[in-house]
């Protein structure tokens, strides 16, 4: 019982690092109807500057470092700290949301995962992966509470957060501009009618919940260390509190927050019990917000507040493939050339590439065609690669098979994941996702008992006598390797091409445009996604046994939720509706080609994550259709000005391909 | 329920929303071939009906086609048995070209089409749908464009089109003429006459009183989701209730 009562004090610290996040993400999401995922992140920024301060008076800036002559005290450490939150949420405002306030969920989906993995990696590059310690500025001691003895520091904790978060229920409800940003949530003409600009509005939450955020997690950080990704992905507990909350409720929110830190804490009470089954120790922290969220979508998702001003869920253009024999000819010749006259370390960036489109593809289907946000592709390519690593070497069973039946695995997963996108779509699909992606990652990847630290090995890939692994003696970067993974990726781009074309690509546009309308020509609008994210889960499957052969060896790190969003990010970034996307979305991929051509010229590795997630933000603020479909407008503009430049020259004319209707770019007009 | 009747038919339709009774006790047939007009005032329950047919609203009631009771299908299930419809709203697929709509209601998809699309060899047989059902509301020369550029009167044919490919044994159209202009008006009556000449029976909802009343063989009046008058439009016209509830106005000046 007092061990009961001690860890239930400890989950108190947890639950006000929560009430932190999550009433940052109301408030958010109150003033603009946007879900940021980067609440964590941007929180963590300003902890880690007031860490530094405190630690040794050095200020520490994106770009530079300003020293105190001496350091200069909690307190002065903290107001800088706190001031760094409130320059952040003013960045923030102006920079990523303010431009998208207007753009369908996927570009603010996509913005403020762009913020998430770019201030990651900026935290990476200033601070350093590692942890730190950052010093206490609660009281120690504790007293003694039913038999119990219960730390002052996270009772204090919780106490300053449960201020904190009054606070802000007082500004929603007592002040003027609160009470508007409460109208605006509901109607943003309410907020203009009361003479607010819900811009304005917007600036003040993002602050307040930077603040607020910030604050939460410096106190966290002291009872926990802070890395860059702890906090980061502590954001997903927060969003099912959020979810609790109905997104309204400050005071569930808290109520909520506090609940869910104490039952994890208990969890981890009752998982060091001897009856608690080992396979079940790890990931616990994750599972039970991914089935809170789940719980909470399918029973209330319909119930849940909608902003006042709905938008469409509009996509980038789409562009029905065609597999141009000569084109696809000329790309393989161009990529087996490379391939063979690569020095080794090029041809394993061209080699990780060719996977990352493979993966990249993946989303082009579930997000480009069927227009459902998807965060779990790296579950799923992580679960196949997994399960082929028990396959090969358990079962010996042999290597193209395996990796059929591994990415037939992972599509049984994307089904299962499907459900919940019967009743739910845009934001809160994405949350469901990422809670399942991570849920996944830390309860499966991270668990030993399933998955032995002692390492994954995978069996060597052999068919007809021809070996195809990737290493063999010190040959880390095998020919023949790379063009296995070559044909492979000619082959999903078949696939792909021939699916989009076909019967099952219209029904997945149809979908995407009105769902009630694609019911009423009698499209099976469930079974149509349970097919999408079928096919999507196996190419993704494909793309992690690749991953797999590619390591020899698997870790839980090629398949972290973090990986899966940058490689979200390029595909993005690529052109998130056609196959060419996905194949640029492969050479800026980690690891990648460009990746690879920039780390030979200059040590940057941490620096390419923060490009990716600028790149991304960049692609969601000011063009949509990514770099492949830029690229495309582009080329067709010069052909019309060719054409109406030279006033019909009659071999010209002849030379040019005839405008097929198909062609056409398009875009969504959406729901 | 003796024996299969033909057609479709519904049996004392009831739609709650929330304390509105937007549907109340509605039985209605139409047989194959045959044109039913559903007219009545705004917000009278007409395009309620359409969804509480078509499987897009709950509703009390039964609702049979063709001697099969549709009550409890999903609305794909209820397409796939020949009931289509058409949108007051259009609700076209703006993304996919005119021809790619037409195909896609034809071809729906699933798990066989999947099959069919990897390993299965193209075939012709869509160019043939399409160009039929666009004869069929005499639309030409759009197939490629797409559907979101089209005018308002393009759209709503367009709708029609899409809602004649693959099986059709009954087609509910609401208000499928607004946006045409009383030429073209006359035409599309023309053309649902002849769509009903094939076979199907077609519930017709508009504003445009000489369209209905000239085209249909029955007509039906809402008021407030209460049928008050189902008869021969000839009648219609004089029926002391029906002129009551357009408020002793000539019913042909009056925007239904
Ligand atoms: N989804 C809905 N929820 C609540 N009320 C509705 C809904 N759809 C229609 N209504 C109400 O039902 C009544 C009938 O509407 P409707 O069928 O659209 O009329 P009509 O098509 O004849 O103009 C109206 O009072 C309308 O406000
Ligand atoms: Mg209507």
């Amino acid at each position: 019982m007092t061990t009961l009562l001690e860890f239930a004090a400890l989950g108190l610290g947890l639950g006000a690092v929560y009430i932190g996040l999550s009433t940052g993400l109301l408030l958010v999401y109150r003033a603009t109807g946007i879900i940021n995922f980067a609440q964590g992140a941007m929180a963590m920024w300003g902890a880690y500057v007031f860490a530094r301060v405190q630690d040794d008076g050095e200020l520490v800036l994106p770009i530079g470092t300003i020293w105190f002559p001496e350091p200069p005290g909690t307190a002065v450490a903290l107001l800088v700290g706190l001031a760094n939150a409130v320059v952040l949420g003013v960045l923030a405002h102006y920079l990523v949301f303010r431009p998208v306030r207007r753009a369908p969920a996927l570009a603010q989906v996509v913005v403020s995962i762009g913020l998430m993995v770019a201030l990651q990696a900026l935290a990476v590059i200033r601070f350093g992966p590692n942890s730190i310690q950052v010093e206490s500025i609660l009281p120690t001691g504790s007293i003694e509470l039913l038999g119990a003895t219960v730390p002052l520091r996270e009772l204090t904790m919780v106490a300053i957060m449960i201020v904190l978060a009054a606070a802000v229920w007082a500004y929603l409800r007592l002040t003027a501009s609160g009470r508007a940003t409460r109208a605006a949530s509901e109607n943003e003409r309410g907020a203009v009618l009361m003479g607010f600009s819900p811009d304005r509005l917007a600036l003040i939450a993002l602050v307040l919940a930077s603040l607020v955020s910030t604050m939460a997690v410096v106190m966290g950080g002291s009872l926990t260390g802070l890395s860059p990704a702890n906090y980061t992905l502590l954001v997903v507990p927060a969003l099912a509190v959020v979810l609790i909350a109905r997104l309204e409720s400050i005071g569930l929110a808290v109520a909520g927050a506090i609940g869910l830190g104490i039952i994890q804490s208990e969890l981890s009470l009752l998982a060091t019990r001897s009856w608690w089954p080992q396979w079940a120790q790890s990931g616990l922290d994750q599972v039970l917000p991914f089935l809170l969220v789940m719980i909470i979508l399918f029973a209330f998702g319909k119930r849940l507040p909608a902003r006042g001003s709905l938008q469409s869920v509009r996509l980038p253009d789409v562009v029905v493939p065609r597999f141009v024999p000569w084109k696809a000819a000329l790309l393989v010749g161009i990529a087996v050339a490379c391939l063979v006259f690569f020095t080794p370390s090029y041809r394993f960036g061209l080699t990780t590439s060719l996977i990352i489109a493979i993966l990249a593809l993946s989303y082009v289907v579930i997000t480009g065609y069927l227009g459902q946000i998807s965060l779990a592709q790296s579950a799923f390519a992580g679960a196949a690669g997994f399960a082929l690593s028990k396959l090969t070497t358990a079962w010996d069973v042999p290597f193209p098979i395996a990796i059929v039946v591994c990415a037939t695995l992972a599509a049984a997963l994307g089904m299962l994941v499907a459900l919940p996108a019967f009743r739910i779509r845009g934001v809160q699909l994405a949350i469901v996702t990422i809670a399942a992606a991570l849920a996944i990652e830390r309860f499966v990847f991270d668990n030993y008992s399933l998955t032995p630290p002692t390492g994954n090995p995978i069996g060597r890939p052999t068919l007809f006598g021809i070996d195809f692994a990737i290493r063999e003696g010190r040959n880390l970067a095998r020919l023949e390797f790379s063009l296995m993974v070559l044909a492979i990726l000619v082959l999903m781009v078949l696939l792909f091409v021939r699916i989009a074309r076909g019967d099952t690509g219209r029904a997945f546009l149809a979908v995407r445009a009105n769902e009630r309308a694609a019911a009423s020509v009698g499209i099976d609008v469930r079974r149509t996604k349970l097919i999408g994210f079928g096919l999507s889960a196996f190419i993704a499957g494909v793309a992690g046994c690749l991953i797999g052969y590619s390591r020899g060896e698997l870790s839980a790190e090629s398949f972290s939720v973090v990986v899966g969003l940058s490689v979200l990010a390029v595909a993005y970034l690529g052109g998130i509706t056609s196959f060419g996307g996905a194949l640029v979305a492969g050479v800026l991929g980690p690891l990648g080609l460009v990746y690879t051509a920039l780390h030979s010229v200059f040590d940057m590795g941490n620096a390419y994550p923060l490009i990716t997630g600028i790149g991304l933000i960049l692609t969601a603020v000011l063009n949509p259709s990514g770099i492949a479909g830029e690229t495309r407008h582009q080329v067709e503009w010069v052909k019309r000005k060719l054409r109406s430049g030279r006033a019909a020259p009659p071999a010209a004319a002849d030379a040019a391909p005839a405008p097929v209707p198909a062609e056409k770019p398009r875009e969504t007009t959406g729901v | 329920m003796s024996e299969p009747r033909a057609g479709l038919h519904t049996t004392s339709l009831t739609v709650r929303y929330g304390g509105v009774v937007a549907n109340a006790d509605i039985s209605l047939s139409v047989e194959p071939g045959q044109v039913v007009g559903l007219i009545g005032p705004n917000g009278a329950g007409k395009t309620t009906f359409v969804d509480a047919v078509t499987g897009f609203t709950a509703c009390t009631g039964s609702v049979e086609l063709d001697g099969q009771s549709l009550d409890g299908l999903p609305p794909h299930r209820r397409r796939a048995l020949g009931l289509t419809r058409t949108w007051q709203s259009g609700e076209l697929f703006g993304n996919l070209t005119v021809a790619e709509n037409i195909l896609v209601a034809a071809r729906p998809g699933g798990a066989g089409a999947l099959w069919r699309d990897v390993f299965g060899r193209r075939d012709a047989a869509g160019k043939a749908v399409v160009g039929r059902a666009l004869d069929a509301v005499g639309l030409t020369g759009v197939a490629g464009t797409l559907a979101r550029d089209l005018t308002l009167g393009q759209q709503k044919l367009v709708g029609v089109a899409r809602a004649l490919a693959g099986t059709c044994r009954l087609l509910l159209l609401d208000e499928p003429a607004a946006g045409l202009d009383s030429n073209e008006s006359l035409e599309f009556a023309e053309r649902v006459r002849s769509i009903a000449a094939q076979g199907p029976g077609v519930l017709l909802i508009d504003h445009d009183m000489s369209l209905v009343l000239g085209v249909c063989d029955v007509v039906c009046v809402l008021e407030f989701g209460k049928p008050i008058f189902t008869g021969p439009p000839a009648v219609a016209r004089t029926d002391p209730a029906v002129v009551a509830a357009y408020l002793g106005a000539p019913m042909e000046t009056v925007d239904a």
